[in-house]
């Protein structure tokens, strides 16, 4: 019989394993409780449900962007504010992956796996959370887009503060749209957030990292002239340009935006340094927005053709920008290399006003500081050179734009990005509007009405 | 039970959407409502507490009350004078290492003879030796009886068989570490506790969000009838000292049917009219077994009744939920896999004398092999592979060969990879494993929504009867993991597992402590087979292996299961030496 006992061995390996499996599912419980519990079809939170012991939402000002009233989630009393504040703060059915009230739902819920979604209503405690933003600035971007679907951000470079986020198109949470085939078209893309998950081609607005790469690996760039007659064969097919610059510099191909000039030098520089520099400068990053990720750009030079190098270096190709991330490259430039990482949730303080989460900036070096001064100096001469320095009323920015081609007989994408200069209104941005034209004419107004409505909010 | 996936989206009914003025309706004064909320709460709390006090108790004294390992008789070798232990009740002699009376002697076979001792005196039997074996100078054949005094010859070794002296502790188990130890929990006070804990259950129950009414304390009354019932007629009919392995079943199936109070108050009547009839059936094989060598006669009928059994399911079987694993008999429908189950072990295990002599495996592999095609022809796949991993555990406790342990497990990985490679779509319902959350919709839809609440019950639950999974398919049976997590907790519903587990620990404990192998063979893979089918009804609902549709021992809704399981059981209660000895 001592046999039978070493020979049920078997046995008891099964039973290891099987204790060791109810260890992992009690592991996996444990650590994705949260990740599990957010699902829209969970009955536990259906509807408003889910949200009927969520805290407030309150913006920078104290303004009320959502809470519960009698069991329901209700938003803020103002119908555009509803609609330009709705991608950061999110609806009742979290169709907004990346929105407060689904990213910090167990915090507004009071969720936590050890009681699980069965405390009685009595016992629960939520949280409120103060955002970064300003309800007003928003409801000014949003209006500034008009017609058009785009995204609008601007964050303190300083801080990390994000001031103004938008997406559009957009819905009014408090009455959400039932979306069928009839409508889709109106509400494409109605649930991402542009700012966080947004994918554009960049346009020219990629030339600050074209022109990053040219000041670090070409010594004479500032000596050189280059030649644009409209447009120039590299590897064997045509890039045109908007214009005919004719004999042009580096600091004015970069104010007029010159296809050619760039094309030529990402074509010299090589895929190994572009592709570095885009790299480096974060583009292809996904950065924390507090605890929300942004869409990763693409940036993919492997196995690129001479050509596609060229229609690279000047935004085209297959390139992908996110215009948080865009925003980002700006502030790391105005603040000398260094991101202040931005995030939008200042802080999260429970029932009984014990301060919870209290937000700062995470910094991280993108560019070296003589690089970051360096274009500084040409993105201001964009500015005062080219589109006027009276265009921003008050601020003094460095910019540039950009005009995405898109294709398929649409209009382009107008892109905007930069910063002010100005100490007491440190804002880095980006916009895009959506098949409407040229960066300058359509999306310079958006930047300029966001921008100055941010620099109000710090400058009173 | 469930087996093809794509019938996952039969919603029974759709979740009614909470609305929180209408919990307590009625209830108008606010100060009432939030008492009952924190008494409920207060039982939320003390249910897993109790939970693992019970099973705590119910192992702890499987541990106590053993008398102490002490030699039966004595073998003393003639030529040396020196004295042999006999310490088991069924002992294979001979020249090999693994025997328990080992003679080093050249003439002795590896494996010789066995001594073994039945209810009628001592025997030795010769388990075709080369030499033979005599008793007093006469060879012997078949099982020879033998007394003290007696003389035992193998080889050229000469053995008398004297009285035990007084031997110290041989053989020690961890599990039974200190078998004097102070007295454990009384079995009335276990039965007790497990009331208690029913009793929470069913207020708990009664005072659910979406009904408040007292049906659920009807199931509780009866089932805590037939529960005590048996406990009296096992302490004071059967006069049997020991009742903890029937209390642990008690405890599971108890969970089982108040489970099922909130979501099909008749099933849960069914399901204890099921465990009624799985005690008798608990009570007729321990019965039966009595006797090992009974078991020999019968053998060969059992195993022609599971093949054919199995044979009319297949001609015969109505598809159900993808499988066609059930029959039916007179308006009642059955699973005959679950009651192969038992025949299986019957087949399987056997005495020491009778495993020694008969060395091959033949026949059983046969047998086993013709019952999980059948299966396989069911598309019962999760069955068939609790049948593989049990065939496993059997043969090689039989014949401790590992090689025909890995050839079985190389035909078995080959035999799947050419059944996959004709039927492709076998493997399409396993696409979801791993991914459930992206397959929410489809494949993943049942492992999805089990993760979710499981997640949203928390440790301690969401309280009976306020779940949403119960309103998902198979939520009860092959789901009941994720209900148990999401309505009372994750702490019961891992001391559920605990509970089913340590079964293994238990049976292995005693395997030498059983009057005979076809004690312990049985109850070690009785013991096994019900963890084979926790592990993949827990594992699959949770997404840590894919999703076969088994039950879960005692807890899942499921007549056939639930007798099976109380059937397999039985080999676990008697390969306990202390079943057969009555109270004096």
């Amino acid at each position: 019989m001592k046999r039978t006992l070493t020979r049920s061995i078997l046995g008891l390996i099964m039973a290891i394993a099987f204790v060791g499996g109810l260890g992992l599912f009690t592991f996996r419980i444990s650590t994705n409780a949260n990740a599990w519990v957010q699902q829209n079809y969970n009955g536990h939170m259906s509807g408003s449900s889910g949200l009927e012991q969520a805290g407030i939402i309150y913006d920078r000002n104290g303004n009320i962007l959502a809470h519960t009233v009698d069991g329901k989630r209700v938003y803020s009393d103002d119908y555009e504010t509803r609609l330009a504040t709705l991608h950061v703060v999110g609806d009742n059915s979290l169709n907004i992956s990346t929105a407060v009230q689904s990213i910090y739902r167990d915090d507004l819920t009071g969720f936590n796996y050890v009681w699980g979604l069965g405390l009685p209503s009595s016992l629960k405690s939520s949280k409120d959370i103060t955002l970064t933003i300003d309800s007003q600035a928003c409801k000014t971007a949003y209006e500034a887009l008009g017609d058009y679907n785009g995204a609008v951000v601007v964050y303190n470079y300083k801080t990390g503060e994000v001031l103004c986020s938008v997406s559009k198109a957009s819905y009014d949470p408090q009455d959400p749209p039932e979306i069928t085939e009839e409508n889709e078209e109106e509400y494409a893309g109605v649930y991402v957030d542009r700012v966080i998950s947004g994918l554009y081609p960049p346009g020219s607005t990629f030339k600050i990292i074209t022109s990053a790469a040219a000041i670090e690996n070409m010594p004479d760039i500032y000596n050189r002239t280059f030649t644009c007659n409209g447009s120039v064969n590299i590897g064997g097919q045509e890039i045109s340009c908007m214009s005919t610059h004719g004999d042009i510099g580096f600091e004015d191909a970069l104010a007029h935006s010159c296809n050619v000039v760039f094309a030529e030098i990402a074509d010299e520089l090589g895929n190994d340094i572009m592709q570095k520099t885009a790299e480096e400068m974060g583009f292809t990053k996904s950065y924390s927005v507090g605890d929300i990720p942004t869409a990763r750009g693409e940036y993919d030079l492997l196995g690129a053709s001479q050509n596609e190098r060229a229609w690279s270096g000047i935004g085209q190709f297959t390139d992908l920008a996110n215009p948080m991330q865009m925003a980002i490259m700006c502030g790391a430039i105005a603040n000398g290399g260094d991101a202040n990482i931005p995030f939008e949730v200042k802080t999260i303080s429970s029932f009984f006003g014990l301060a919870g989460l209290n937000n700062t900036a995470k910094t991280e070096s993108l560019i070296k500081s003589s690089t970051a001064n360096q274009l500084n100096d040409l993105m201001r001469n964009n500015v005062t050179s080219y589109y006027g320095d009276d265009m921003f009323e008050t601020l003094s920015v460095c910019a540039k734009t950009g005009t995405a081609e898109v294709g398929d007989g649409k209009e382009p994408h107008a892109w905007m990005v930069g910063y002010s200069q100005d100490t007491d209104a440190p804002l880095a941005f980006a916009v895009i509007v959506e098949n409407s034209g040229y960066g300058y004419s359509v999306a310079g107004p958006v930047a300029v009405s966001a921008m100055e409505a941010c620099a109000n909010v710090l400058r009173n | 039970m469930l087996c093809d996936l794509s019938y996952i989206f039969i919603y029974k009914k759709e979740a009614d959407t909470l609305d929180v003025n209408s919990v307590f309706n009625g209830l108008n004064i606010d100060g009432f409502k939030i008492v009952i909320e924190l008494a409920l709460l207060v039982i939320r709390i003390l249910l897993p507490v109790l939970a693992v006090i019970i099973v705590f108790q119910c192992y702890s004294s499987m541990r106590r009350h053993r008398r102490e390992e002490k030699p039966l008789i004595m073998l003393e070798n003639d030529a040396t004078g020196e004295g042999v232990p006999v310490l088991y009740w069924e002992n294979a002699i001979g020249r090999s290492r693994g025997c328990d009376i080992t003679i080093a002697d050249g003439a002795v076979s590896r494996d010789h003879a066995v001594l073994l001792r039945r209810e009628d005196g001592w025997f030795v039997s010769d388990v075709g030796s080369k030499s033979g074996t005599m008793v007093n100078g006469q060879t012997t054949q078949g099982r020879q009886p033998v007394f003290i005094d007696d003389k035992i010859t193998v080889g050229n070794t000469t053995m008398t068989i004297k009285r035990a002296d007084d031997y110290t502790d041989i053989n020690k188990s961890w599990f039974f570490s200190r078998p004097k130890n102070k007295k454990g929990i009384a079995p009335a006070a276990l039965m007790f506790l497990i009331t208690i804990f029913n009793f929470f259950l069913g207020i708990e129950a009664s005072l659910s969000i979406e009904k408040q009414d007292f049906q659920p304390m009807g199931v509780f009354v009866v089932f805590t009838l037939v529960t005590w019932l048996f406990f009296f007629i096992s302490s004071k009919i059967i006069k049997r000292s020991n009742f903890e392995l029937e209390s642990l079943a008690i405890f599971l199936c108890g969970i089982g049917a108040m489970l099922l109070c909130r979501q099909d108050i008749k099933q849960a009547y069914v399901q204890i009219a099921a465990m009624i009839v799985g005690i008798i059936g608990f009570c007729i094989i321990i019965k039966f077994i009595e006797n090992p060598d009974r078991v020999k006669k019968w053998r060969m009928g059992i195993m022609i009744a599971s093949v054919l059994l199995l044979g009319v399911n297949i001609v015969f079987g109505a598809v159900r939920n993808g499988a066609a694993n059930w029959i039916e008999v007179g308006g009642v429908s059955i699973q005959p896999s679950e009651i192969v189950k038992i025949g299986f072990i019957f087949v399987g295990a056997g005495a020491l004398d009778e495993l020694l002599t008969k060395k091959n495996l033949l026949q059983f592999i046969i047998f086993s092999a013709v019952c999980v095609g059948a299966l396989f022809i069911m598309s019962d796949l999760g069955t068939a592979l609790i049948f593989f991993g049990t065939f496993l555990t059997i043969a090689f406790m039989r014949s401790g060969d590992l090689k025909t342990i890995i050839l079985a497990v190389a035909g078995a990985v080959f035999g799947s990879a050419i059944v996959l490679k004709f039927k492709p779509y076998i493997a399409d319902r396993f696409q979801a494993w791993g991914n459930v959350f992206k397959y929410a919709d489809s494949t993943g839809y049942q492992q999805a929504r089990v993760l979710t609440y499981a997640a949203s019950g928390g440790l301690i639950g969401v309280g009976l009867g306020n779940g949403y999974l119960k309103y998902v398919f198979a939520s009860e049976s092959d789901l009941v993991f994720g209900l148990m997590c999401e309505e009372i907790g994750l702490i019961i519903a891992l001391a559920c597992g605990v509970a089913i587990g340590g079964l293994v620990f238990y049976a292995r404990a005693i395997t030498t402590r059983s009057r005979s192998t076809f004690y312990s063979i049985s109850a070690c893979c009785a013991a096994s087979l019900m963890l084979l089918q926790a592990g993949l009804n827990i594992f699959g609902a949770t997404d840590i292996l894919p999703l076969t549709g088994v039950t879960l021992p005692f807890i899942s809704l499921g007549g056939s299961s639930m007798i099976s399981c109380w059937c397999l059981l039985s080999f676990i209660k008697a390969a306990d030496e202390r079943t057969y000895a009555a109270k004096k």
